[in-house]
């Protein structure tokens, strides 16, 4: 009978689609079960994704640790807060704040960009000399970056209310939102992977010297890299802010990063599908431990209570995957549509065609 | 105002960063790990202090003693369990170990003590001041001073006159050199991780001494203190540590009464910007070296 | 009496395999060199032996003991000294503790006075230079030291890779004297040179090494004439070159 048509656009894109349709199903199934407290969890997870994708696209392709993406969240909260809350909140919750900011009110959309390009922009401008270094000075460096930024938003505290916790949020991001932009930066953090700066970006990670010396300019590859994991942690921090409606700069420290890199590693740092693997993942067991948490503690049986249980049993899991499966979960390659089912083509080969 | 009492705390400072930024290099030189998990060796012997303290009345001294041992075989156990079987994997898989070492430590004190901050036991001595020259020194400051002049000396010791202190210099100019030349990799590692641990229990007698008290996140600064000592000094050389430790402890210091108000509470970010500067521009540390060989 | 027997090896380096099936022997007392070209695989040879890379197949023998696989320390311990390209000599150390660490494998026998004295008559600059830094010596001196270094650990096999390498004419004289006067005195040696002529002068055997196999082995009167030597280093002319000069 009829043979379905090749679709060599799908198949090379495949990966995007086999991750995009569960997310999206995952949704949909959330909004069909209507439980509040999973709506919260996938809510969250969605913005855990971007934020694991940030990572991604720096540290997976440029194979260097990036630990400022916390402190791009950071930046992206507080930017686009002060650009969404009312004025009469800013002027409460924040009464140093300069006279101009506090007057000026941004729709909800307009202020998520705002955090990312304000997070992107402060990476644009300090983070170009970083990228000439590798291994250990890059690493530290850029954890450098995440010190220096998280001692700024806790005593710039016109901006930012200093080490309190911030109030007066609007409660701006739902379930909706964060699945329709956890697709968007799902297929941004694709493109750039698959795009001729991602593939430089490997291809030097692998030899620098082979890489230099066919004219890749891998510091300026890196710099896009990072400034546009930058935007995106900027963008995923608004849309966070705007859902935990009241935080401290100690939400975009080491803890967080910690989170994220946990995600990324046990899932795999090689591609995107380890990210959104990594994230699903940990989430369900996070919330899991974390029920597991709370019974013992209503039960009183341990004193003090059960806390950082999770933690721990986080930091053993990602011991142990470095240990035993360093790749992560993916092992280094990607979900792709298999080979042949419903006639479509995997990444290789056309089909023949009829003669 | 530069008084002595001033001058012999900035010392006392830098005494204490350049034994944390040793116990950060002596692994570092020799493996490339930058172990986040240093600074919780810190939280380890505070705590050991406070749960000995739980226990049949004991001199200080012994307890001093038995906390440090706690870091160093913690030390030596974090190696063995979780650095030495990615140890062939890449450095950025170590560094991920020992913040997930550094999460496990932190969370672990948390859950089996408690968040809150629990007090430590201090020597008398501790709290004490002596005069000289008209001014009041806690003796503190000075016990610090001369506990790290004796444990540097003790390593200069080891390091100079022993093999196994050759051996360890050795594996941190060239590791697989040393390897080959029959030298057992695994004791080389092993001994260094102690050293770091002794070195880091030692401080953290000092560092919870300030506050008499101890919480699960003391670690944070600690850690924070040894990257900037041990960028500052070279990251390589050992003696760049101590002298980095110096530097960083005395200019803090002298920040500290130099800077206006209003920039003080940026004084650690300064501190990272300098590190940034320092390995964009001379990433061989400030002080000078002897090495001319090729470096990895 | 032979103490190495290289049986057939095949290793892989990365995804090239870089040794295919080469075999070769050295007996107590030989001067034995592997020659060749870049990338024939001299180096490879010298760091499977020395247990720096695994052989997929095949054996090591040295000494009646199968050694393939087994790591550099324990291969260093039962006798085999390698003194790798580049030197590697420890920058921060002083001449002193250079050698103080080649003995490390003799434990606790090591009359270390003795021994350096036994250096300092074998490399006179080297006696000069004792409490200096490593770092700090010139490249002929590194050398020196490295070669010092590993005969302290009184190897039963001294296998030296590439020692002229980055020598200027006056050195590498020195490097060959030295070598020679070594086997003269019974170290047993292998030795992986590029520089053919000066190695086929002092040595007793060769193996010609191409594209990770053995293609002629022999005496240098042997290899001279049925190797591709001159072929394979300066071409055809240079082949005509060289076998004027035999004449």
């Amino acid at each position: 009978m009829m043979h379905m048509k090749p679709l060599p656009w799908f198949s090379r894109n495949s990966t995007f689609f086999v991750l995009a349709v569960p997310l999206l199903l995952i949704s949909l199934v959330t909004v069909l079960i209507g439980d509040l407290l999973i709506e919260r969890i996938v809510t969250v997870l969605f913005i855990d994704v971007i934020l694991v994708l940030a990572l991604q696209v720096f540290m997976g392709n440029s194979g260097i640790l990036s630990f400022a993406v916390a402190g791009f969240m950071g930046i992206g909260a507080y930017s686009s807060v002060l650009f969404s809350m009312t004025p009469a909140a800013k002027a409460a919750a924040l009464p140093d704040l300069y006279s101009f900011l506090t007057q000026i009110q941004l729709p909800f959309l307009v202020s998520l960009l705002i955090g990312g390009l304000v997070a992107a922009l402060v990476a644009a401008i300090v983070a170009y000399p970083l990228m000439r270094l590798s291994d250990a000075a890059g690493v530290i460096t850029i954890f450098s970056l995440l010190v220096i930024i998280n001692v700024v938003l806790v005593h710039w505290s016109a901006l930012t209310n200093g080490p309190r916790t911030l109030f007066g949020v609007d409660r701006f991001t739902y379930l909706g939102t964060t699945t329709v932009f956890c697709i968007i930066f799902l297929a941004v953090a694709w493109w750039f992977k698959e795009s001729s700066t991602g593939l430089k970006l490997r291809a030097s990670r692998d030899d620098a010297f082979a890489a230099a010396s066919i004219g890749i300019n891998i510091v300026m590859m890196r710099y896009l890299a990072f400034v546009l994991s930058a935007f995106m942690a900027g963008f995923a921090g608004g849309l966070w802010a705007h859902f935990i409606t009241s935080f401290s700069p100690y939400a975009f420290y080491l803890s967080a990063m910690f989170v994220f890199l946990a995600m990324l590693v046990i899932g795999g740092p090689n591609g995107i599908s380890g990210a959104v693997v990594g994230t699903v993942m940990v989430t369900l067991l996070r919330e899991g431990l974390r029920s597991i948490e709370n019974n013992v503690n209503m039960s009183k049986i341990l004193p003090s209570g059960l806390v950082g249980f999770t933690e721990i049993v986080m930091a053993i899991l990602l011991i142990a995957i470095l240990i035993l499966r360093p790749a992560g979960i993916m092992g280094g390659t990607e979900v792709r549509w298999p080979r042949g089912l419903f006639g479509l083509r995997g990444k290789r080969g056309t089909p023949a065609k009829d003669v | 105002m530069i008084t002595l009492d001033f001058i012999i705390n900035a010392i006392s400072l830098g005494s204490t960063y350049a034994l944390l930024a040793l116990g950060m290099v002596i692994v570092y030189g020799i493996l490339k790990l930058v172990n986040f998990a240093y600074g919780e060796l810190i939280m380890i012997t505070g705590y050991s202090l406070f749960v000995l303290a739980l226990g049949p009345h004991l001199p200080w001294i012994i307890m001093a003693v038995l906390a440090v041992g706690v870091a160093v075989l913690t030390s030596y156990l974090t190696e063995r369990v979780a650095f030495r079987p990615v140890r062939s994997n890449s450095f950025t898989a170590m560094l991920i170990t020992s913040f997930a070492v550094s999460t496990l430590l932190q969370n672990a004190a948390l859950l089996i003590i408690s968040p809150r901050a629990r007090g430590v036991p201090l020597p008398d001595v501790f709290s004490e001041s002596v005069a000289i020259w008209g001014q009041s020194v806690p003796i503190r400051s000075l016990l610090a001073i001369v506990t790290s002049l004796l444990l540097l000396g003790l390593l200069v010791v080891l390091l100079r006159r022993t093999v196994l202190g050759i051996a360890l210099r050795a594996a941190s100019d060239n590791f697989r050199m040393t390897r080959m030349l029959g030298v057992p990799a695994n004791l080389v590692i092993s001994v260094a991780f102690a050293i770091s641990g002794l070195l880091a229990g030692v401080v953290g007698l000092f560092w919870v001494g300030r506050t008499a008290s101890v919480t699960p996140t003391i670690g944070a600064a600690p850690l924070l203190v040894a990257f900037v000592a041990t960028v500052i000094g070279g990251m390589r050389s050992l003696l760049g540590a101590v002298v980095g430790g110096y530097i960083y402890g005395i200019v803090f210091s002298l920040i500290g009464v130099l800077l206006p108000q209003g920039l003080l509470e940026f004084r650690e970010a300064f501190m990272f910007l300098i590190v940034i500067l320092i390995l964009l521009f001379r990433p061989e540390g400030l002080i000078r070296g002897v090495n001319s060989s090729r470096r990895v | 009496m032979s103490v190495l027997s290289v049986d057939n090896i095949f290793v892989r380096y990365g995804a090239i395999t870089a040794l295919r099936g080469v075999s070769l022997s050295v007996a107590e007392g030989e001067l034995v060199a592997l020659i060749g070209v870049n990338g024939a695989g001299k180096s490879t040879t010298l760091s499977t032996i020395a247990g720096g890379l695994k052989p997929h197949q095949g054996s090591i023998t040295f000494q009646g003991e199968q050694l393939q696989g087994k790591s550099p320390e324990y291969i260093t311990r039962k006798g085999i000294a390698l003194v790798p390209e580049g030197r590697e000599i420890f920058p921060s150390l002083t001449v002193a503790e250079n050698l103080r660490l080649g003995a490390f494998v003799r434990g606790s026998r090591v009359e270390f006075q003795h021994d350096v004295a036994e250096m300092v008559e074998l490399f006179p600059i080297l006696g000069e230079r004792l409490r200096q830094a490593g770092g700090t010596l010139s490249g002929g001196e590194q050398q020196q030291l490295a070669v010092a270094r590993a005969l302290m650990s009184h190897p039963r096999l001294l296998m030296l890779d590439e020692p002229s390498l980055g020598l200027s004419p006056v050195l590498v004289d020195q490097i060959f004297e030295l070598i020679d006067r070594l086997h003269r005195r019974g170290v047993t040696i292998l030795l992986v040179e590029q520089n053919v002529e000066r190695t086929l002068a002092i040595v007793d055997r060769a193996y010609l090494l191409h594209t990770g196999q053995v293609e002629v082995e022999g005496t240098p009167a042997h290899i001279r004439e049925f190797g591709n030597v001159e072929g394979v280093y300066l071409g055809d002319r240079g082949r005509d070159a060289g076998r004027k000069e035999h004449q």
